[in-house]
């Protein structure tokens, strides 16, 4: 290593931290990134314990790999994202990049640069991700980089290891309050900040548009939370805990699909509401599409986001749902649902010609043996429940007629091949029935009393329409596995679906897992709740409560000022410490200063004169005579008066003798 | 009048001891602060010299002990013999009953010996079955020792490296000493002629004018930042203790005194840094090892 290039530990640092910056990111990168990324910070690692060589003028043969790689990587790049610039891209080329330039760091421009494009890294973790843990994760990255900022610049090692993170951190830590009040007065304008480019947001598992018969089935294996609820005050029953979602009309057979939406949206329906009133607010997570959960049914729009009621009774957001959001609804559990008419009963009567003969043939006897729609029901109703239907997450899969097969062979399925059989049936008996989408239930979290519906809570139910009743919610799964509904998906979940593999098999194990869980995501809760929905909405309403007007100048004025505010005190406070050195210290300051040579901290009083006697040798007398006196007052035994130093600093000024 | 006759003190030695008045300014250093010197250096560059000429210019009584492996407490100690004559055990007294023992080559003697060796340094007093006899005053010990690397060697512990005051290496002379030195007379012969420039009466009065030196409160801080940065910098395994702090003070006072100063001032405490604590320090990175103390001046400012 030449005398200039930069200490090994600086670089360890630096590894270490574009590592765990990085991390992250190869969850959803192509797996060559991280392979390329990985195979460099290896080489570089091969060449600090084991000498191997870099890319440099001696070894050209590297110099040419290394240019190879460059070149291939922008090239994988290129056919793998179609572009450079937009999010993935982006930072997949800053990944790589970094990778690459860690095999041939030389000088410390080289070393400060990727330690700034470090701390960039750290800032598009925060592109994917805002969790806690992300936050946590990426504190410490920031942390290690700084301890590579200040390797940097202790070459001679003066700093152990761990005395330089400690550093680090402590940086970090007294970073806090500024941070702090950035973070509350930093002006937030509606919607993200930042911009984020156009492929920021990735596909989002939840409900959709349509329903392929065994749509909801992947739905059920996921753990993800759609949104949170908090009540003021009762929660309804568990059996009436319907979240409303898309309402599908459409069928062709195997899949179920909406009406248009401009034909829905057009009207809104005539909504009756009776019992109880239920008040609470949901978070919602992001899923990329328009609806807004809400439990069946609400009283009036949200205030925030803007949002409209369609013509089947879906509440639906007029932008998508691209971030996390928050709204506050009073809902009725009774209600009565267009039940004068309604514009679309024809196409609640819609069924796929030539198909389903077998199921046509079943709705057409029970029609003939019954005298009223309702009775109709019921005998559906019954005959799922006394038949052998069976309810199962795993059915098998259906062939021919998908409906015929399931009603009348497999009998075996979930939540939608009932909702769609049973429809079918209606249908064929000449009852206008649709298909709602939506949750079901969902867990309070006992930490936080969050009711917490996750994606697994998934569920389809039926409506019929009756002349003067309206729509009547029909659930044909409640028929054939009551638990779902009244308990709740858990209970009818093995443990095996409900918490990873190897806990599965203790019970306690699995209990504590839930705890666990249970205390995270209560925590996780909070986080998003106060630290990431903090927009412009929260922000506004703080801001008012503190008195603070909440337009973006004054916000721009309290930031400014508050930071200014805050700086001053720190270094009032240091230089109150520094005032408070004896005016002994102040007065050989002085002395020094005018002696025109700069004192080292570490130097005495005698070693100093030795050295400005030689920059001015005609104040040879002059230079001792002070610092004797000094040396007497400062060190001596006898309490002396100051008076005599100070008068004989006045008098010396060798620069000015010295230019004469 | 005190500091004329430190000045004849050197001049005397370094009479004998050519072109290290650094290292004489040391030694002697450390004896006026009641210390204990350890020399560590190869054989034959005036270890033993150093200590016979201390011995006589200070006027003191000298032994000189030849560590070996095979030596026992007693042979430097002493031991009670039983006397026919009055029907009594009387206590014979071993070598170290004398004002300056040298003891050469503790590094070769078992751990045992070493240690009575080092307690008695530390007690002034040499306790044999039940007794207690004093040791004469002053009392001083010059330890030599040679590095530890060489074979056959039991390298004292760092507990034990505590007692004494100073470490010094006296190195080899530069070209001018050395063409003297082999023209020069045989300095053996030199010693022995010496005359005592001080009695060991005057020496304990210098001893005391030494405590008497002025050590101000900026000073103290000083030494307590120097220690705090041993303590807190995380470069050595264990930071100094106050007992090394006191050390410390004590050799920077006797330091002022050969100056000719009436006040301690930090340029005194730089200059004794190295002897006083390399001995008592390991730094973490093993290379750094006897190369910190310039780096630690430097990272600390003066108060």
């Amino acid at each position: 290593m030449t005398p200039n290039s930069p200490p090994t530990h600086a670089l360890i640092w630096l590894i270490l931290g574009i590592s765990l910056g990085a991390l992250p990111h190869f969850s959803y990168q192509p797996i060559w990134v991280a392979l390329i990324f990985i195979v460099m910070i290896g080489w570089r690692c091969m060449n600090i314990w084991r000498g191997w060589p870099l890319p440099s003028k001696q070894h050209r043969a590297m110099k040419w790999l290394h240019l190879s790689i460059a070149i291939l990587s922008t090239v994988l790049l290129i056919t793998s994202y179609g572009t450079l610039i937009g999010r993935d891209a982006g930072v997949a080329l800053l990944t790589v990049m970094l990778g690459l330039k860690i095999v041939e760091l030389r000088n410390y421009r080289d070393y400060y640069l990727s330690c700034f494009l470090g701390y960039f890294l750290v800032v598009t973790n925060f592109f994917y991700s805002q969790s806690m843990s992300t936050a946590l994760l990426m504190f410490v990255v920031v942390a290690i980089m700084t301890t590579c900022l200040i390797s940097l610049n202790d070459p001679k090692r003066l700093l152990s290891d761990r005395s330089r993170f400690k550093l680090a951190s402590q940086m970090l830590l007294q970073a806090i309050p500024v941070m702090l009040l950035l973070f509350v007065f930093f002006p937030r304008v509606a919607g993200p900040l930042w911009g984020l480019p156009q492929d920021a947001y990735g596909a989002k598992t939840g409900l959709s548009n349509s329903m392929p018969l065994d749509n909801i089935s992947q739905l059920i294996q996921s753990d993800e939370i759609a949104f949170r609820v908090k009540f003021k005050g009762d929660l309804p029953k568990k059996s009436a805990q319907y979240w409303r979602g898309p309402v599908l009309w459409h069928t062709d057979g195997t899949t179920w699909t909406a009406l248009p939406h401009a034909k829905l949206a057009a009207d809104t329906p005539r909504i009756k509401a009776v019992g109880t009133e239920y008040h609470y607010t949901t978070t919602l997570e992001p899923h990329n599409d328009h609806w807004l959960f809400a439990l069946d049914f609400p009283q009036q729009l949200p205030v925030s986001p803007n949002s409209h009621f369609t013509q089947d009774g879906q509440l639906r957001s007029n932008r998508p749902i691209k971030q996390r959001q928050q709204y506050q609804l009073n809902s009725h559990a009774q209600f009565t649902f267009n039940s004068q008419t309604d514009l679309y009963l024809s196409d609640a009567l819609q069924l796929p010609e030539q198909q389903h003969p077998r199921t046509k043939k079943l709705a057409q006897q029970w029609l003939a043996e019954t005298q009223t729609p309702r009775e109709l029901i019921q005998r559906a109703l019954t005959h799922f429940n006394q038949q052998e239907f069976f309810y199962t997450l795993t059915p098998p899969i259906l062939t021919g007629d998908g409906i015929d097969n399931f009603l009348f062979e497999s009998r075996r399925g979930f939540c939608q091949h009932y909702a769609a059989s049973f429809t079918i049936l209606m249908r064929a008996a000449g009852i206008p029935t649709r298909v709602v989408t939506g949750y079901q239930g969902g867990e309070i979290n006992p930490i936080d009393g969050f009711l917490v519906v996750r994606q697994r809570d998934a569920h389809a139910w039926t409506e019929v329409w009756l002349a003067n009743e309206g729509w009547i919610r029909i659930d044909p799964t409640a028929a054939v596995a009551n638990e779902r509904i009244e308990e709740g998906m858990n209970t009818i979940m093995p443990l095996s679906m409900r918490s990873p593999l190897f806990i599965a098999n203790s019970e306690k194990l699995a209990n504590l897992w839930q705890s666990l869980r249970n205390n995270w995501e209560a925590l996780d809760n909070r986080w998003n709740q106060w630290i990431i929905s903090y927009g412009p909405k929260l922000q506004q309403e703080f801001l008012s409560k503190l008195g603070i007007s909440p337009n973006w100048q004054s916000m721009v004025i309290w930031m400014i000022s508050s930071v200014s505010i805050l700086l001053l005190i720190i270094s009032g406070f240091l230089f109150y410490q520094r005032q408070r050195q004896d005016p002994l210290a102040r007065l050989y300051q002085t002395f020094c200063k005018r002696s025109g040579i700069e004192r080292l901290p570490s130097e005495g009083p005698l070693d100093f004169a030795a050295r400005i006697k030689l920059q001015h040798p005609q104040n040879h007398a002059e230079i001792d005579h002070i610092t004797a006196l000094y040396i007497n007052l400062r060190y001596g035994k006898q309490a002396m008066e100051i008076i005599d130093l100070q008068r004989a600093i006045k008098q010396f000024q060798p620069n000015k003798t010295g230019s004469t | 009048m005190a500091h004329a006759d430190i000045n004849h003190i050197l001049k005397a030695i370094n009479t004998i001891i050519l072109g290290k008045p650094q290292i004489v300014k040391l030694a002697l250093s450390c004896l006026l602060a009641k210390g204990h010197l350890l020399i560590e250096d190869v054989p034959g560059v005036g270890k033993t010299t150093l200590a016979h000429t201390l011995a006589k210019t200070l006027g003191l009584s000298f032994q000189r002990v030849q560590f070996t492996s095979d030596m026992l407490p007693a042979d430097i100690l002493g031991v009670s013999i039983f006397d026919r004559d009055s029907q009594q055990f009387s206590f014979h007294q071993g070598p170290i009953f004398t004002q300056l023992v040298l003891a050469d080559e503790v590094n070769r003697a078992t751990p045992r010996t070493q240690s009575a060796l080092l307690e008695a340094m530390e007690e002034r007093q040499v306790s044999i079955e039940g007794e207690t006899y004093p040791l004469p005053q002053p009392f001083f010990v010059i330890a030599t020792q040679n590095p530890s690397t060489q074979i056959g060697t039991f390298p004292l512990p760092e507990s034990q490296l505590d007692r004494f005051l100073m470490r010094i290496e006296i190195g080899y002379p530069d070209a001018e000493a050395e063409r003297a030195l082999l023209l020069g007379e045989d300095r053996r012969e030199m010693v022995q002629q010496l005359d005592a420039v001080v009695s060991s009466k005057q020496l304990i009065t210098l001893q005391a004018a030494v405590s008497q030196i002025h050590v101000s409160a900026a000073l103290t801080d000083y030494i307590q930042q120097l220690l705090a940065h041993t303590r807190d910098s995380g470069l050595f395994h264990f930071g100094l203790s106050p007992r090394a702090g006191l050390s410390l003070l004590h050799a920077a006072q006797a330091w002022a005194f050969i100056e000719g100063r009436e006040q301690v001032i930090p340029e005194d405490v730089q200059a004794v840094l190295s002897n006083v604590i390399n001995h008592r320090l390991q730094a973490r990175d093993e290379q750094q090892n006897g190369h910190f103390i310039a780096d630690m001046i430097a990272q600390v400012a003066i108060p």
